[in-house]
């Protein structure tokens, strides 16, 4: 997992059950890939038809080779990441032993002036 | 839908933005979108739940409608629309930031070279050893941007404000224009229009970070030094590249807007833009005070921020007033909370010479810039009304205004 996506301050929590809250966000990024793919299957049909050159068999029959392979695998690991983000973001805060009641005092603290 | 018209903003390109490959940019249309659509689709629905079952339940137990945010909050607190509209602003906020941090992190070596190589405009940067952050800003990442203003410290001085710079203008939605600039834009639109006699020849732009909003002046008052400061060192060196590479002299300084080392009365104008909200009970009486130091005598301070709560409705605080627990952002409810006017009295203003007032949006004036700026979009986004929960007011800028006596 990519440490340099997690945010300091504690992750609010929004449902009775914190299984909802990976849920909900796990649907977002879902979401999110799938309207990537669309976008960039859109471009490839755009580009197709343009150029008259790839057919639905060529994709069908296509073989990656290692390269690609291994191009795939690498961005589908990356896609888990974010998918799985918000766990990451727990298990960071846990590490840091961080808390909503530290979350409240900062808010606290930066309005009654303890906090420069 | 709210808007008969396709947000199809787009920013424009320049020597230091970073916007990653093809499925990057994708994620990142993908998240302009889902803002678009929370904002323009869910949050009726969030008002509705509300006003009705929200509401009700609420006058059943108190038998009143809630007063304030506070009351707001304990009547639609468990609200499962509300929680689910919460959730889901929250996700689309982190991805965001998640989804430019993946194009940086394949591109940030060829940005370094990029900035060795940028032409010079005459700009400078400085940093100061040993400055200290302010723990307003160090405590949270602020707006839930990873790492936050100042970054993390295992990555190039580039990475945060290339994070910031293509990030906000998802996070605006575009409105601030194809720059980013609308803010600063429409003060100095402001300035021009209210203060025709008046010819700043020395500008200081406090909180500048990457210098979105300080560029305007640099173009619109070319016989102006102008200066801009910040508290992250992140920040101001990517802001100092992106302004070379758009052609603009700025000097840029690492330094805490509450106590400068400029020499007294060294400025004309000092402005800033929403800066106020990211510091602290302690730090904005400091920042008036610095203003009234370092301005000239008939200088004007200018900070373009937020209304306060006094005027708006429960419903509209209670939406405002979850960017403090929901987005990271301490200050923002007590900011507002805050007597400015107040506070620029006791920094030494006269109360005659401080007022509030709206800086109309600049964005009108963009139009032509790129081809997604039609003048349609420009003309609806002015027309609106302010909506609690989205991101640009309407038709203009909340500024807070003091002139230093003669």
């Amino acid at each position: 997992m990519n440490q340099h996506k997690v945010i300091k301050g504690k992750r609010p929590a929004f449902y009775e059950a914190p299984e909802s809250d990976y849920l909900m966000h796990m649907v977002m990024v879902l979401a999110q890939e799938l309207s990537a793919t669309r976008d960039r299957l859109d471009t490839l049909e755009k580009l197709s038809a343009q150029k008259n050159q790839v057919t639905a068999e060529e994709i069908e029959s296509y073989t990656p080779d290692q390269a690609t392979l291994e191009e795939r695998e690498a961005r589908r690991q990356v896609f888990l990441g974010n998918l799985f983000s918000v766990m990451n973001q727990e298990s960071a805060e846990l590490k840091a032993r961080d808390s909503k009641s530290r979350f409240n005092q900062v808010i606290d603290d930066i309005a009654s002036g303890k906090i420069d | 839908m709210t808007s008969s018209l396709l947000n199809t903003f787009q920013q424009n390109e320049h020597p230091m933005l970073v916007v990653g490959d093809a499925d990057d940019r994708a994620r990142q249309e993908f998240v302009k979108s889902l803002k678009t659509y929370i904002q323009q689709d869910i949050l009726p629905l969030v008002q509705n739940a509300y006003q009705t079952r929200a509401t009700a339940k609420f006058n059943k137990t108190h038998e009143h409608d809630p007063k304030d945010y506070r009351e707001a909050r304990e009547a639609f607190a468990d609200d499962p629309i509300f929680k689910a509209y919460l959730s889901i602003n929250r996700s689309s906020q982190e991805l965001q930031w998640f989804s430019v941090i993946d194009g940086i992190e394949g591109e940030i070596a060829e940005l370094e070279k990029k900035a060795e190589a940028v032409p010079k405009a005459g700009g400078t940067l400085k940093i100061d050893e040993g400055f200290v952050v302010p723990k307003y800003i160090s405590e949270l990442d602020i707006h839930c941007m990873p790492g936050g203003y100042c970054g993390p410290s295992d990555v190039s001085k580039l990475y945060t404000g290339a994070l910031y710079d293509r990030g906000v203008y998802i996070y605006a939605l575009g409105y601030m224009g194809p720059n980013n600039d609308d803010m600063g834009r429409s003060v100095c639109n402001y300035i021009s229009r209210n203060y025709p006699d008046f010819k700043p020849t020395s500008i200081l732009d406090m909180g500048c970070t990457v210098g979105h909003s300080t560029l305007p002046y640099a173009e619109l008052f070319p016989e102006s030094e102008v200066h801009a400061i910040d508290v992250s060192e992140a920040c101001v060196t990517y802001g100092h590249y992106r302004a070379e590479g758009l052609g603009l002299p700025v000097h840029f300084k690492l330094a805490n807007a509450e106590k400068t080392d400029y020499p007294d009365e060294s400025f004309d104008l000092i402005v800033s833009h929403i800066l106020l909200h990211e510091t602290s009970k302690n730090a904005m009486p400091k920042i008036f005070k610095e203003c009234m130091r370092l301005l000239k005598p008939g200088g004007i301070m200018i900070h373009a921020d937020l209304p306060p709560f006094d005027d708006m409705d429960p419903y509209t605080q209670l939406i405002l007033d979850n960017e403090t627990w929901y987005n990271n952002e301490p200050f923002w409810t007590a900011m507002r909370n805050t007597d400015q006017i107040e506070t620029a009295v006791e920094a030494g203003f006269k109360r005659e010479d401080i007022k509030f007032d709206t800086a109309p949006m600049a964005i009108m004036e963009l139009i032509g810039q790129s081809e997604s700026y039609s003048e349609d979009m420009a003309q609806e986004l002015t027309d609106r009304e302010f909506t609690a929960g989205e991101y640009a007011p309407g038709g203009g800028w909340e500024v807070l205004i003091a002139q230093k006596a003669v």
